[in-house]
């Protein structure tokens, strides 16, 4: 486990510092289908997850509160 | 623990390399949201499956919801939005029907009964205050919740941070939130009369029928004192841009639960304890037991590819763990497909597995002696399938306009998820947004 997180760090790193991307180089980024995030629309379908399922978190979705026990 | 640590350790460490080319440039200030925008969001979710918990393990999971969602973001000035989220969800449950199912014909845990506990109405209701830097390098934003059902009430704050870096190409991030969560317990009809100040088997519910098999009924069954649950959740994020057309993240979430974490309406049933019934429904040997703390953490990553100007991909991953022995691993892919400037597809596939829980036992497996038990399949050992599709269409200039707001875009998805039990479910989901002119 502690392996494949430094790995994983490494890469982040390494990549990170290959290139800076310009404001005006980022019209493909700015895409929103691009967002590091969930769309709104999707947000339900975030909810079930997290009402049916025991893993959550760590997608921008709700990581406690509520219920959703029925 | 030690895995914890080295984890928060990374992502700190990522932050100090991050810090290293901060970038200080003041530029042009763009308002952060240039004028008022509203969502509607709406879905009508239907499941079913063979395994209740309510039940005890076995049972109809028959249940629908329909939920609308109001989010309209308000620009305060250059600076500064307030968001106000309402939402209501009404749903009907076969499963919850059956906490009594007495009220009315035959008593089956594999039909519904009409009682009150067959459907309630979700409410919430989130502010949330954001603020952003001059230079757009720095975002604070603090945020309370409250949300409400029959049996539950929700009272929920919290705050997050967000530095950027690199010419806006580093981002971390760091968020806490508390959520304070008060039950009012429901329990199985047959075991109220076994609670304080209950009558055991002179209750009516006896008198007016008959138990077979067992006739000396006698559960194992005390109130619960503690009816509070909260949770504490700490969460950082880093992303990154790593080539115009690549951008990927990463976030730790460590949550840690305290309180009422069993659902007080959930029936076990002891492989050691004769059976009893009435009718058709077997009665509850007792209600699930669930250690009253829980540690969760779960560990995901985004990377997103804009491969050219038709098609995108989205991939996302997550580990979970958690201390009650479930480990999880979530995967899944979406393929933004841009067939005209204003309509684009959405096809997507996600997979999903988890171990079981250490206090989860199937149907008349559990002993009495255990101290924790649940025959909540939703703790059980599963994977699923889930297969999505979707379209939107959105216009850049909002031409079409209803009074004062001008229609930006409307999404239509749909998603079936399939496990490789008796449970399955489908989801519609619409999402419409507007700009104010």
């Amino acid at each position: 486990m502690i392996k494949k997180l430094s790995l994983l760090a490494l890469i982040v790193i390494s990549l990170s510092s290959c290139v800076v991307v310009k404001e005006y180089e980022k019209v493909n980024l700015n895409d929103p289908d691009m967002a590091l995030s969930d769309k709104k629309v999707d947000r339900n379908v975030t909810t079930m997850h997290s009402y049916r399922e025991a893993a959550a978190g760590a997608n921008g979705g709700k990581t406690g509160g509520g219920c959703g026990c029925n | 623990m030690k895995q914890i640590v080295f984890i928060v350790c990374v992502f700190l460490g990522l932050t100090a390399y991050a810090q290293v080319s901060q970038d200080s440039t003041s530029v042009y200030k763009k308002r952060v949201l240039e004028t008022t925008e509203i969502d509607i969001l709406s879905s009508y979710y239907s499941q079913d499956g063979d395994n209740a918990a309510v039940s005890g393990g076995i049972g109809t999971e028959e249940l629908t919801d329909a939920t609308a969602t109001f989010v309209v973001a308000i620009p305060l000035n250059d600076d500064d939005v307030l968001t106000i989220d309402a939402g209501v969800s009404a749903y009907t449950s076969a499963s919850s029907s059956n906490i009594n199912p007495f009220d009315d014909g035959v008593a089956d845990p594999f039909q519904a009964s009409s009682g009150a506990s067959s459907s309630d109405v979700w409410a919430n209701m989130t502010g949330s205050y954001s603020h952003s830097s001059d230079d757009r390098n720095s975002i604070w934003s603090a945020k309370v919740s409250v949300s409400t059902e029959y049996d539950y009430f929700s009272l929920g704050f919290g705050g997050s941070y967000t530095r950027l870096f690199n010419e806006k190409n580093t981002e971390v991030s760091i968020n806490a939130s508390a959520y304070l969560d008060t039950w009012n317990a429901i329990y199985p009809i047959e075991l109220r009369p076994f609670g304080a100040n209950g009558s055991g088997l002179g209750n009516s519910l006896f008198t007016r029928n008959t138990i077979v098999g067992n006739p000396n009924y006698n559960p194992k069954f005390t109130e619960f004192a503690d009816e509070s649950r909260n949770s504490y959740n700490l969460g950082f994020g880093f992303s990154q841009i790593l080539h115009r057309d690549v951008q990927g993240s990463l976030a730790l979430d460590l949550v840690q639960q305290q309180g009422l974490l069993s659902t007080p309406f959930q029936r076990v049933y002891f492989a050691d304890v004769a059976d009893s019934f009435i009718e058709n429904f077997q009665l509850a040997d007792a209600v699930e037991e669930l250690p009253d703390t829980r540690f969760k953490v779960a560990l995901g990553g985004r990377l997103n590819w804009y491969l050219n100007e038709i098609v995108t991909l989205r991939t996302f991953y997550r580990y979970y763990f958690d201390d009650w022995g479930i480990n999880s691993h979530t995967a899944s892919l979406e393929v933004p497909i841009k067939i005209t400037d204003k309509f684009t597809l959405y096809p997507s596939y996600r997979f999903y597995n988890q171990t079981a829980a250490d206090y989860f036992y199937p149907y008349e497996t559990a002993l009495s002696t255990l101290d924790f038990y649940t025959s909540d399949y939703d703790l059980s050992e599963y994977s699923s399938n889930q297969f999505g599709f979707g379209v939107s269409y959105t216009d850049i200039f909002t031409k079409a306009h209803l009074w004062k707001f001008g229609l930006k875009s409307v999404d239509l998805k749909f998603y079936k998820y399939d496990r490789n039990t008796s449970f399955s479910s489908s989801i519609i989901t619409t999402g419409i947004k507007f700009l104010m002119d």
